[in-house]
């Protein structure tokens, strides 16, 4: 497995596949004379869904985007499914497995809904320009592949009705659910989601809850930051706390909902 | 029976594996009557517009497509003349020959130029690209022993044609065979998974590069990729023109060239292929028009008032028609509904 993903990723740093999905050893990140991620440590086990929570500006998001390779961490160690991934490029890491989900989704505009989920599959696919252009056999039938998959995941999702709207014609839970989606096309082993339950109605926030219990029932490994304690502590196996850059608590959510430090800093009373 | 309908099965399922858009198909017929209908300047004026919308069409894959506005398309169009001409003066290659590796050099000279540009963004790209352009020119004519200098190349060869037509003729044929042929392809990769990825690179679009990485999208490659394609049927195109006037120059091929591509791109449509050939189709049209009409009415040399013309038929595009002239019939069809409303 890991001698394939070396091959994938070009990096020849490996410690072997059986630890947890994904560590991280002493991360710092600073901008300019800002620390914001200081000397953070801790692992993400298989299977489990791990919410990050904190203040705003306690480098929550940061971690995200380093963990996606789509910042270079300024010391420390990022590795996931056994590769140090921390000077990786972000399209060379979502080809080893892991995928993001921003903040504010960021769905392509000038795409439709299906096209934003056939978007998802680029990382498992491999049509080139010469066959796509000349629409040779094996390009057309992974494009009607894709396009089965894209159709049954919206589905899924219940958003069937919309395969042709675009974005921007969606209501802002619709665009959460098609970012979902497009994610879940990637197939990931690792998936990375940045608040997504921020701006979602109740009906909506049951119904992501429930696709990721259900995501974490099937082996998917979810690292999730988010504001909403009640929900994290519904949803989350573990709950790491962030505070100003540096890791105030990790444990269980109960644990953590009575951790003195956490309710003075953070939770409250 | 039983025949037929297998015949007819293997046809339809052609079609499909081709995806040839059926108005292209409509364009094909259209363009094999045309040289029995037109006389020698209606052909000559329509390779022009020919050879404009490949340069054009590839610009549309590489600004509308993947975002990169580029104002330097004259120097992969001039670098195809370039080759092919020297490959066949020189050399001595057949035309048919240098053609395709002209094509080659295009894309392969795009490379490390686009490596290097891709990494700016906006309208830095812009006006570097229109630097290179000018470098370009100024090495045309300074490297005079390779390129002819200021007066270029003669007796180019030209293509080995059929003697039963008249090479205008069969100039006309090839060069819009080339263009249905840029348009198919630009069709299927718009329509594909490299087409997605272009689109999702394209920031002025609406696309977003995070999430492209996040998604398994090596942006540059993207990028670059959009670059070398516009620049293989610039090269195409500059080939034919070559071989079609037996004369190339570095006038031909300088700035005002690609700003003018760049205009025939945002009048026809920038996100469709067919805005392309709509595009050159326009400002052709209105040069040919200018240059017979113009010395009649207004006196004098045409050269200011096509300047004038392409400004004011730009200005009216980007305030009535930003998508350009294709998009046209869908903004008929928006109207009507908001009548029937």
């Amino acid at each position: 497995m890991n001698a394939r993903l070396e091959m994938r990723s070009g990096v020849t740093v490996s410690r072997g596949g059986h630890g947890p999905l994904l560590e991280y050893v002493g991360v710092t990140m600073s901008y300019g004379g800002l620390l914001a991620v200081k000397d953070v440590s801790f692992a993400v086990e298989r299977g489990e869904i791990l919410c990050i929570i904190g203040p705003n500006g306690a480098g929550k998001t940061t971690l995200l985007r380093m963990t996606s390779g789509l910042l270079r961490p300024s010391g420390g160690q990022i590795w996931f499914e056994g590769l140090r991934i921390d000077a990786m490029p972000a399209y060379r890491i979502a080809a080893l497995g892991s995928t993001q989900v921003f903040q504010d989704i960021q769905l392509f505009a000038n795409m439709t809904v299906l096209d934003n989920v056939m978007a998802g599959a680029h990382v498992w696919t491999d049509g080139g320009l010469l066959g796509t252009a000349l629409r040779l056999g094996p390009a057309v039938d992974e494009e009607r592949r894709i396009r089965r998959a894209a159709v049954d995941q919206l589905a899924l999702l219940g958003l069937s009705g919309v395969l042709e709207e675009y974005p921007s014609e969606l209501s802002w839970g619709e665009q959460k659910l098609v970012g979902l989606a497009r994610a879940l096309l990637c197939r990931p082993t690792l998936l990375l989601l940045d608040e997504p339950y921020g701006g979602l109605d109740t009906a909506d926030i049951e119904r992501l809850s429930t696709t990721l219990r259900t995501l974490k029932s099937e082996g998917m490994t979810i690292l999730m930051v988010e504001h909403l304690t009640d929900i994290v502590m519904d949803v989350a196996d573990r709950v790491v706390v962030l505070h100003y850059g540096e890791k105030l608590a990790e444990g269980a959510p109960d644990t953590i909902r009575e951790d003195e430090r956490v309710i003075a800093t953070y939770l409250g009373e | 029976m039983s025949v037929i309908s297998t015949t007819k099965s293997r046809v339809a399922s052609a079609y499909r594996l081709l995806r040839v858009p059926r108005p292209a198909l409509v364009l094909l017929a259209v363009v094999a009557v045309l040289p029995l209908v037109g006389n020698p300047y209606v052909l000559s004026v329509l390779i022009n517009i020919g050879l404009y919308a490949i340069v054009a069409m590839g610009l549309v894959l590489l600004t509308g497509l993947a975002g990169q506005v580029s104002l330097g398309q004259g120097v992969f169009y001039g670098t195809g003349a370039y080759a092919s001409a020297l490959l066949c003066l020189r050399l001595g290659l057949s035309p048919w020959l240098a053609m395709p590796i002209a094509a080659a050099a295009s894309g392969l000279l795009a490379v490390p130029i686009g490596r290097a540009i891709l990494r700016l963004r906006g309208i830095i790209v812009a006006g570097v690209t229109l630097t290179v352009n000018m470098v370009f020119y100024y090495l045309t004519i300074s490297v005079s022993d390779l390129t002819g200098g200021a007066t270029g190349l003669v007796q180019i060869p030209r293509l080995p044609y059929p003697k039963v037509l008249p090479y205008t003729t069969f100039v006309f044929y090839v060069t819009w065979l080339l263009l249905i042929v840029a348009l198919i392809l630009s069709c299927n990769i718009a329509a594909s998974r490299v087409g997605r990825a272009l689109k999702a690179v394209n920031l002025l679009g609406g696309g977003s590069e995070d999430t492209a990485q996040v998604l398994g999208m090596d942006v540059m490659h993207y990028k670059v990729l959009a670059f070398v394609v516009a620049a293989v049927f610039a090269g195409v195109a500059g080939s034919t023109y070559a071989h079609y006037t037996s004369v190339i120059e570095p006038h031909t091929f300088n700035v005002q060239t690609s700003v003018l591509v760049s205009i025939m791109v945002i009048v026809g449509g920038v996100t469709s292929p067919w805005g392309a050939i709509v595009g050159a189709a326009l400002i052709v049209g209105l040069t040919e028009f200018l240059r017979e009409v113009a010395p009649i009415i207004l006196g004098g040399p045409t050269g200011a008032y096509e300047l004038v013309a392409y400004g004011v038929v730009l200005v009216i595009s980007l305030l009535f028609l930003p998508a350009g002239l294709c998009s046209l019939p869908a903004r008929i069809e928006q109207w009507r509904k908001e009548r029937r409303i």
